[in-house]
């Protein structure tokens, strides 16, 4: 599928390391992406179910646009937050739920997007688009 | 010839690098003549037991049932009953006697230290039928708090306890804890799922009423285990699954049942299964287990003692009898990342509450990062696997 522009890049950089460990550490990276939503108004409606560590988000759909603001304890995973911040933030609501999750597995970042209650990526995912429908 | 030739998947790579297999309290790897038993089966001998005459299904049936010959034999046990697994095991005695001997207002004894499967069947049972669940506390030097234990046995019907830790590695002092049980007059389960992999237990001996444990944590293949039950105890249970091959015979105004284990098997069994676990034990029955179980003891203190050295958090204390089992935190770096950054390296552990909730809550956690040795494991994987922590913890701390 066609990404947009700024995932697109970062898909064809993953695509340039063979090494897991340079991977994680890029992505590690990418914790520094996301739009803070501090832990103060973190709660049971905000926590991705499914993850080990404590994930939290909120998306805004402001005019149209989405706005998402999370973050977790695990940095890695708050890279995976990072990943989906640059593939969302700015854009209609209309555009992003086109989007599929494959494109982590594409960039070598999960071994399986199967919806099992241990694969935060799939959770995150899912609430995201979840709740830009409610809000939309 | 090393040990770790009879295992096939521990000659291959992941992520680039040789895998280290360290998850072993999760399920241990298949030695090849395991795979291959459970290939032949269905190549060669694959039918249903029990009932039909031709030769396939003696076959079969003659697998299934040396399967319980082996289990029988290697724990000096009158019954052993075919489950699942541990889990399984453990819901036959909720369901199987616990319903048929427990009524509202009857108390139970469980300790935090328990598994989710042998903490949840009975939470299903209390909801049902209105029985206490008493809690045995955990110490901060990871024992059981005796005292308590002694207090909750007071009109208690049942203990159920965890031989070793799956978290922890604390093996429990269990003889003591059947003596006591059994003098207030309550029986006793024991969850031996981390215990049997490295101790041959003499169940007779034991002296429990029931032991349940898996295949899989010893060689032998996933979904079969056992549930060893004292005659007595046998004798008190009801079926609690309905079906084919547990009966003796039905009518359209009832039914009757086997005297024996099928009782508790109804359906077709796990029969490639079993064929593979007596596999394993075949395969075990060459290893010297307790030197093993030594090696693998000193290979966990050693590392548990480089984590503290490294400002790691161990919790474990790796006495004499304990799993080598290390669960351990680190105070800056999350345990899935450290998880993540391992297997990027090649090395398998596991991350997470490991079914134990009540136990992690306990210590004031939700996880740990937790390496657990087996057979075909090294000190020299163990050096190679402090050395990737150490280099982690300098890049990402």
């Amino acid at each position: 599928m066609k990404y947009p522009q700024a995932l697109q890049e970062l898909i064809d950089e993953f695509s340039f390391i063979d090494d897991k460990m340079e991977i994680l550490e890029y992505v590690y990276e990418l914790s520094e992406e996301v739009v803070e939503f501090p832990i103060a108004n973190w709660s049971e409606k905000t926590r991705i179910i499914g993850c080990q560590s404590e994930a939290h988000l909120e998306v805004v759909v402001k005019d149209g646009i989405v706005e998402l603001r999370c973050g977790a304890d695990s940095k890695i995973v708050q890279g995976m937050m990072g990943l989906v911040t640059i593939a969302i933030n700015g854009r209609t609501a209309e555009d992003v739920l086109q989007l599929k999750p494959d494109f982590a597995q594409e960039m070598g970042i999960l071994n399986s997007l199967s919806p099992s209650r241990s694969n935060g990526f799939r959770n995150l995912f899912d609430k995201v688009m979840l709740e830009i429908r409610i809000k939309q | 010839m090393s040990l770790k030739d009879d295992f096939p998947i521990l000659s291959r790579e992941v992520n680039g690098h040789p895998l280290v297999y360290l998850d072993n309290a999760a399920t241990t790897q298949k030695p090849q003549v395991v795979i291959d038993a459970m290939s032949q089966y269905y190549s060669n001998s694959n039918a249903n037991v029990h009932r039909a005459v031709h030769t396939l299904a003696g076959e079969a049936t003659e697998g299934y049932e040396d399967c319980r010959r082996w289990i029988k034999s290697w724990f000096n046990a009158e019954k052993a009953i075919l489950t699942g697994g541990t889990t399984e095991a453990i819901n036959l005695v909720a369901h199987g006697w616990g319903r048929a001997n427990l009524q509202a207002g009857d108390a139970i004894v469980l300790t935090e230290m328990e598994h989710h499967s042998d903490i949840v069947p009975w939470q299903i049972l209390s909801e049902e039928r209105g029985i206490e669940i008493r809690y045995v506390p955990v110490l901060d030097d990871f024992t059981l708090d005796m005292e308590a234990y002694i207090a909750s046995l007071e009109n208690a019907k049942l203990v159920c306890v965890v031989h070793t830790s799956n978290v922890l590695g604390v093996r429990n002092p269990v003889d003591e804890l059947i003596s006591l049980a059994h003098k207030a007059g309550a029986k006793i389960l024991i969850d031996a799922a981390q215990a049997v992999p490295h101790d041959r237990i003499d169940f007779e001996q034991f002296n429990a009423d029931f032991m349940a444990f898996s295949a899989h944590k010893m060689c032998g293949p996933t979904g079969i285990g056992a549930l060893l039950v004292k005659n007595d105890a046998f004798e008190q249970m009801q079926p609690f699954m309905g079906g084919g091959d547990m009966i003796e015979s039905v009518t359209t105004s009832g039914s009757t049942y086997q005297k024996n284990e099928h009782k508790f098997e109804a359906g077709t069994p796990k029969i490639a299964e079993a064929v593979g676990w007596s596999a394993a034990f075949d395969w075990m029955s060459k290893i010297d287990l307790p030197a093993h179980h030594e090696r693998l003891l000193n290979i966990a203190k050693w590392t548990a003692e480089q984590l503290r050295g490294l400002g790691f958090t161990v919790y474990g204390r790796h006495q004499s009898g304990d799993g080598a089992v290390v669960s351990f935190l680190h105070p800056t770096i999350h345990s899935e990342d450290f998880a993540r950054f391992l297997d990027a390296k090649g090395f398998a552990v596991r991350t997470g509450h490991h079914c134990a909730q009540p136990l992690l809550n306990r210590l004031g956690i939700t996880g740990t990062i937790r390496a657990s040795f087996y057979l075909y494991n090294t000190q020299d994987e163990a050096e190679k696997f402090i050395q990737i922590v150490q280099y982690i913890v300098e890049k990402f701390a």
